[in-house]
């Protein structure tokens, strides 16, 4: 199978617009006629609920959780680029899509960072109308700031709760139609299998999550929005229940897995105080615009920041990038605090941190001035660490984030398997190989909002759909065989508990397919995967019943997907003979440490197609042309 | 939205609590006064009584008085058991969140507003026995002397301490209350609201100390005349 | 420096269940543990031990997400003021402490499990107004109304709303005002919502008695327990707009 990415033809600007055109459309009174299967219920899900529920398809929506306003997107902080220009400082769609391309390290498709760029106007303005607080001035007016290292304000913010804002923004809209009818929920179900029938998805298998039962959902068409994959590093920024099973339970029915190897690493997280740990908390980047970050000039330094002078602290972001210093890009800003800690000269007890100062910016600007940029996450670091970043210095390091990979679609967010589409981070298409800051609220609206209803009324308007039920012989296997990995898990009654394996894959995935990787840790990470998924099937313990409430058994149903996720993630990383972006192979780099990027060879999507469980997957390129944005080495010197 | 169903929300409940608890609190302010007037010994003080009750219309105002207690009594007793009714389960351990955080208003007056209410209803009762419909002595003019009837009820040490006990639950029901209801009724100002709050528990402590006042004076004063 | 910790867990089975409190001793608790990272540690010697593990909700464990919520040492998310439960920390405490946990109780949040209950009430009471009703592309430029910061500033103070149900946990009566009434004023405040405040006011309060929540009684262990530190002048906003809806119609 050849990838069609089934880009529209034109100008960069018109495409959209065009697609738009060209798209078939269903009569309003038709549509009540479809039933719209979403699966989760974040940016994304929430928002493609609430649109298509509008527009008045009959949509069934399914998340984890027990309230679709739970989902991760919630958490997101810092928040959403939009290419308003309202700061007069030479902003335009134009330059914001050229910076998502460069910012992604030319792995991304052109066409669809452009729409993303254009269509992040109207979220705003969605938003505003939906009554989402966005901080506003004296005037009356939105404000802005600048974020991520962009060189102009763009960024429209809520607090520091951006994400939680525009989150219940969509899932009011979505409740809304939920009370209109047009919207049923279904919380607490967890997709756990993908139904094709006749080459088209066509339904989906759910286990409620409260009473054990597997469930089949029957539908015209299938919206995947459950997010990344970030949890198979076992720390991450992630919610604990973020997971990937419903994407590759669908990429094992067909759905091609694109780049998993781009996972980004956000530099300003809490570093790791023990194995305890469950999770890693973000602070925002924003941090960085007064904060300077520095080390020990000498290795082995473990004297109190306070007693360092100036002269022996290394503030290696601003010496190494003296243009865009203490605000370079995630990935870069990632690699030099792990490329620092291995030098030695990391602090704190592990050595695995990096300082994060404010003194000078409150002595500039006096702490009330800093309290009330920064003060929610001062609080937040106090609480969690007991220590008073208005006194001593922030200890910092990188933690998993985002992941840029995600299941193939093509520029309608259609995935291989024709009627499963795929929105939000579960797919792979707009941020290339790094994803700049505010960028995600933005794609998951986009995709959500304004791009998913009219693509999927083109689907539905299109394509032949014989009438299915869920009696279907398809549907009839697809729970067997869900049922079966719930008996084989449950009947394992090993002694490890399921902690300890998603511990161990973690491990895995950071040392080896983490911040930096090479060949030889990568083939070793591939076969230790293997190994642990054999003796997790082997040795895991699960606790309880099938037909209850059992989280123990949700966990061990993930992390059993993850132990066969991680190796594509490894293969893919193996794959990728260069450096770009988030993807860090050790063997290709410049002489002074940075990202050496082979265009020639690897301007293209890997999109993967299952095999078998421990089976080589499939590769297929989907080629990247750049006729905008010239791919160039990314500097921030 | 009909008024009827209006006052059956759990707002709208509160809401007609308030207005009956402030209406209430503006009757015992009137009454206060008027027992006051026993500082000014017996002449004015039987006059002010018997002035009030000729008036024929103060069957209308009793009546009115009557049907203000009866609405705070009865949607109080319905709120109480609505609210009985959503916690089913108690919980085992329960400790007040203003130790956590002094933003609470939670007191002890607030906490046993439902006992404290049901035991003044109580003395009310025993209150009108007393003096209401308490033996009736003729005074001069004719009119009732009911400031004998004082002079002999509070001379009793027994009388006194158990009208000083009622009256601290006064003090407590209306500590809580008064504040209560300007929140019910939606007067809510970031800079009013704290003068409100020591406002409401000045007026709370000017009423109960006037009927504190009174049983101890009329015991000094019984005494003194002995 | 490991802690000893004993906790007295309520357990109960299912929903119908009778609940009953068990006790559990752990000495492998550390001072930099999140409350829920301790549970976790014990939860996992359970497992370990064949015996089911305790069952609670969490997700985001970073304080903004609204899932996790227990009575500890009966406090609503615990000892620390404007802190979820995930983001307490066992330093809170001391060795050789015993901490008893409860779920929220509430007759309209009922147990699903040990200490996961159900709280769709709330989105419930969200269907039925707690939106404002506009159609994905009709709305206007972001700046074409202007909002006083002022404005802004108070609907996001009760915009940040979590909906952990802590407010209901904490009130004598249950009752669910902080978390109706954050909404309200979040909405009735901006000029976006202001056309339908009255009727999105009214909706609001007729789905939160229809749940079962009780009455305010004023007293603010709602705005002492509540992560987000939303005041109760919210309430009373809530009943001054619900006063004019009932008086307009």
């Amino acid at each position: 199978m050849t990838l069609d990415s089934r880009i529209p033809g034109g100008p960069i600007t018109e495409k959209w617009d065009r697609r738009k055109f060209e798209n078939k459309l269903v009569n309003p009174a038709n549509r009540r006629k479809y039933d719209i299967i979403v699966v989760g219920t974040g940016l994304a899900g929430s928002s493609a609920a609430a649109s298509l529920g509008e527009m008045g398809y009959n949509v069934k929506l399914f998340g984890i959780h027990e309230s679709p306003r739970r989902a991760h997107s919630i958490a997101a902080q810092g928040g959403i680029n939009a290419a308003k220009n309202y700061r007069n400082d030479g902003d335009s769609i134009y330059r914001l899509f050229y910076d998502t391309v460069k910012g992604g390290d030319y792995r991304a498709r052109e066409a669809n960072v452009y729409r993303l760029a254009q269509l992040s106007v109207q979220i705003i303005d969605q938003c505003v109308a939906q009554g989402v607080p966005f901080a506003r001035e004296y005037g009356g007016l939105l404000d802005n700031r600048s974020f991520g290292g962009a060189q102009v304000s763009r960024t429209f913010y809520a607090r520091g709760q951006t994400g939680q804002q525009l989150l219940l923004g969509a899932y009011q809209s979505m409740m809304r139609q939920v009370h209109a009818g047009t919207v049923q929920l279904f919380p607490r179900r967890e997709m756990l299998d993908l139904v094709v029938v006749d080459g088209q998805a066509r339904g989906i298998i759910c286990r409620n999550l409260v009473t054990g039962e597997l469930e089949s959902h029957s539908a015209s068409t299938v919206l995947l929005c459950t997010g990344g994959y970030g949890t198979v590093f076992y720390l991450s920024t992630n919610a604990i229940n973020s997971n990937v099973t419903a994407a590759w339970r669908a990429h094992k029915r067909g759905a091609y897995f694109a780049n998993p190897c781009f996972t980004q690493i956000h530099p300003t997280c809490i570093p790791v105080s023990g194995d305890h740990q469950s999770k890693l908390t973000l602070m925002s980047e924003s941090l960085r615009n007064d904060g300077r970050v520095w080390v020990p000039k000498n290795p082995g330094d473990k004297r109190h920041p306070s007693q360092i002078p100036d002269s022996e602290r290394d503030y290696y972001l601003e010496r190494r990038y003296p243009s865009f210093g203490n605000l370079v890009p995630r990935d870069v800003a990632s690699r030099a605090a792990k490329s620092v800690c291995d030098e030695g000269r990391g602090v704190g007890d592990s050595g695995l941190s990096v300082y994060l100062d404010f003194a000078d910016a409150i002595k500039r600007f006096g702490a009330p001035t800093i309290k009330g940029r920064y003060g929610n996450l001062f609080d937040m670091y106090m609480r969690i660490t007991d220590e008073d970043p208005y006194q001593v210095p922030m200890r910092i390091y990188p933690a998993v984030h985002y992941t840029m990979g995600g299941l193939w679609v093509d520029y309608n967010l259609q995935s291989t398997i024709p009627g499963l589409f795929v929105l939000g981070e579960a797919n792979f298409s707009d941020h290339g190989a790094n994803r700049l800051g505010a960028s995600a609220l933005m794609q998951g609206l986009c995709d959500g909002y304004f791009v998913a209803p009219y693509t999927v009324a083109n689907y539905l308007g299109g394509a032949s759909l014989p009438a299915v039920s869920t009696s279907h012989d398809s549907f009839k296997e697809a729970v067997a065989a869900a049922q079966a990995r719930i008996d084989k898990v449950l009947a394992v009654r090993g002694s490890k508990s399921i902690r300890e394996y998603h511990r161990a894959v973690g491990a895995l995935c950071w040392d080896h397919v983490g911040m930096a990787r090479n060949e030889q840790g990568l083939k070793g990470a591939i076969q230790s995967i293997r190994s642990l998924r054999d003796e997790f099937w082997q040795n895991v313990s699960v606790p309880g019943e099938k037909n209850n409430l059992n989280p123990a058994l949700d966990y061990a149903g993930r992390v059993a997907d993850y132990l066969e996720f991680a190796e594509v993630l490894a293969l893919d990383a193996l794959e990728r003979h260069e450096s770009c972006g988030g993807h860090f192979r050790e063997e290709y780099q410049t002489p002074d440490g940075e990202a050496l990027r082979r265009d020639d060879e690897y301007s293209y999507v890997a999109a993967w197609e299952f095999t078998g469980v421990g089976q080589m997957p499939t590769l297929h390129k989907e080629a990247l042309t750049f006729d905008e944005v010239h791919p160039s080495q990314r500097s921030y010197k | 939205m009909r008024l009827l169903q209006t006052f059956s929300t759990s707002i709208g409940t509160k809401i007609l609590i308030a207005v009956t608890g402030l209406g209430l609190t503006v009757f015992l302010l009137t009454h206060l006064a008027g027992n006051l007037l026993f500082l000014a010994g017996p002449d004015a003080f039987n006059r002010y009584a018997h002035t009030l009750t000729s008036n024929p219309l103060i069957y209308v105002a009793e009546a009115g008085l009557l049907a203000v207690f009866f609405v705070h009594i009865a949607k109080t007793l319905s709120n109480y058991l609505a609210n009985r009714a959503a916690r089913p389960v108690a919980y085992t351990t329960h400790r007040w969140a203003k130790t956590k955080n002094p933003a609470s208003r939670k007191s002890w007056a607030s906490t046993t507003m439902v006992v404290t209410g049901s035991i003044m209803a109580l003395f009310v009762v025993t209150h009108l026995q007393t003096f209401k419909f308490g033996p009736v002595y003729e005074g001069a003019d004719g009119i009732r002397d009911l400031y004998r009837l004082q002079m002999e009820i509070f001379g009793q040490p027994a009388y006194v301490v158990f009208y000083l006990m009622a009256m601290a639950l006064i003090f407590s029901h209306l500590w809580h209350g008064i504040v209560s209801a300007t929140q019910s009724l939606g007067w809510y100002h970031p800079q009013w609201t704290p003068r409100v709050i020591v406002a409401g528990r000045v007026l709370t402590a000017l009423i109960a100390g006037g009927f504190f006042m009174i049983p101890i004076y009329t015991f000094l004063l019984s005494r003194s005349a002995q | 420096m490991a802690m000893t910790i004993t906790l007295n867990v309520w357990r109960q089975a299912g929903p119908s269940a009778p609940g009953r409190f068990e006790s559990y001793t752990s000495d492998k608790v550390h001072p930099d543990m999140s409350f829920l990272e301790m549970l976790d540690v014990v939860n996992d010697d359970l497992i370990r031990a064949g015996k089911d593990p305790i069952a609670f909700d969490s997700d985001c464990r970073e304080g903004i997400c609204g899932s996790c919520g227990l009575v500890i040492d009966g406090i609503p998310h615990g000892p620390d003021p404007g802190a979820t439960t995930c983001q307490v920390h066992m330093r809170r405490f001391r060795n050789g402490d015993t901490i008893t946990i409860e779920p929220w109780r509430a007759k309209a949040f009922p147990v699903i499990k040990d200490l996961v209950v159900d709280r769709t009430a709330f989105d419930r009471i969200i269907a039925a107004g707690g939106y404002v009703s506009m159609n994905v592309g009709g709305a206007p430029d972001g700046n074409s109304v202007p909002v006083p910061k002022e404005l802004a500033d108070l609907a996001m103070d009760n915009a940040q709303c979590i909906g952990c149900g802590a407010c209901v946990a904490a009130c004598k009566n249950a009752a669910a005002h902080l978390f109706t009434s954050a909404k309200i004023t979040h909405l009735g405040v901006l000029p976006q919502g202001e056309p339908e405040r009255y009727r999105r006011a009214a909706a609001m309060v007729e789905q939160m008695d229809a749940e079962g929540f009780g009455s305010c009684s004023n007293e603010g262990e709602c705005e002492a327990v509540c992560p987000k530190q939303i005041s109760i002048a919210s309430i009373a906003r809530m009943n001054r707009d619900f006063m004019r809806a009932a008086t307009s119609k």
